[in-house]
């Protein structure tokens, strides 16, 4: 596996995490949770934003490994 | 109109005009009853009674009698709502029987309480050792109250610096095998998001005997065929997990990597998600 792909995977685990923070940031009844759990959404969403930079740097500097 | 009669029409007429007295005086239970709601209890059904059975006089007499006494613990009620004053002399005030860690001798002897009562009262608030009470009081009812000396104090999760979830109470959505709109419906979801959660644990409806939705829209169910396993829900759990997961991949990224700008960008990445995970681990795991 290469070090793309790698990112890549972990970028895609991150982004379920975050659209699963963001659902029970909807579902539930709590004002409190509720604050957390958003909040808890958008700074995945920032580190998501980070890694896929960075994919974006390594497929330019090897651009054999674009792709999946 | 023979005699008999007589008492049977009268016995009716007072027992129904007590039952519309008694809903008047109210639901206060008998426990936190005052002196005049006693005074007043014993005096009525003993009118009523004579009111039956008295040939003499009038009803009319009778029930004069019973609406004053009635109706009075009602307004000393209402006034002792308004006012201080009147609410120390109808309900009384609570005796304070220990102090500061230290027995209050001379007010238990003006509550008539022996050593052996202090003691049986303060054992029912599970404190078997005086020295492990700071303050008691015997309140207007009867009734000890205890406070323990902090260090006695059952352990919360604020005396170890936890930071706890917070929840709402859980609501009912299913009671034997019927959906409770009304309680889904307070919550904010429909039928539909409940038969979707009822498939994804394998189960019908009509084999639930109880379910709950807790603050995170997480259904719980009993089941009437014991011998169903039901798997719990899982999604918060495995969010967390993979929110840890990720974070460490993120590290061993910025450990391998020997572009320093992307180090950088790595280890910053790992540090904003500890601290998110930080932030959510109380709601999601405990």
């Amino acid at each position: 596996m290469t070090v793309s792909s790698q990112v890549k995977q972990t970028m895609a685990s991150l982004k379920s995490a975050h659209a699963n923070l963001e659902t029970f940031a909807l579902n539930t009844q709590n004002e409190q949770a509720k604050q957390l759990y958003t909040q808890a959404a958008q700074d995945t969403q920032s580190i998501v934003s980070a890694l896929e930079n960075r994919v974006n740097d390594i497929e330019s500097e090897e651009p054999q490994y674009k792709g999946f | 109109m023979p005699e008999w009669l007589n008492i049977v029409v009268r016995s009716i007429v007072s027992l129904a005009y007590l039952f519309i007295l008694t809903k008047l005086i109210g639901k206060r239970q008998l426990s936190q009853m005052t002196v005049f709601d006693y005074i007043a209890g014993i005096t009525v059904g003993d009118i009523a009674a004579f009111t039956a059975t008295n040939m003499d006089g009038p009803m009319l007499h009778g029930f004069i009698a019973l609406t004053i006494f009635a109706l009075f613990p009602v307004a000393m009620g209402l006034l002792a709502v308004k006012s201080k004053k009147v609410r120390d002399i109808v309900d009384g005030k609570g005796t304070v029987l220990i102090k500061h860690g230290k027995i209050l001798e001379d007010n238990l002897k003006k509550e008539r309480m022996s050593t052996d009562e202090l003691l049986e009262q303060l054992r029912l608030k599970n404190a078997f050792q005086v020295s492990n009470v700071e303050f008691a009081v015997m309140e207007p009812n009867g009734a000890v109250s205890v406070l323990l000396k902090s260090q006695n104090e059952p352990l919360t999760p604020k005396h170890m610096g936890f930071t706890v979830s917070p929840t709402t109470e859980p609501q009912t959505v299913i009671m034997d095998g019927n959906i409770m709109q009304e309680s889904l419906a307070t919550i904010g979801l429909n039928n539909g998001w409940l038969l979707a959660e009822l498939e994804k644990l394998g189960v019908s409806l009509d084999n639930v005997f109880l379910g709950q939705v807790d603050s995170n829209a997480e259904l719980y169910v009993d089941l009437y065929d014991d011998v169903i396993k039901v798997p719990e829900p899982q999604t918060l759990k495995l969010t967390y997990f993979t929110l840890k997961k990720c974070q460490a991949d993120i590290e061993l990224f910025a450990l391998s990597t020997k572009d320093q700008a992307a180090k950088m960008l790595f280890s910053t990445s790992a540090e904003r998600l500890q601290r998110v995970i930080d932030r959510v681990t109380p709601l999601m795991t405990r």
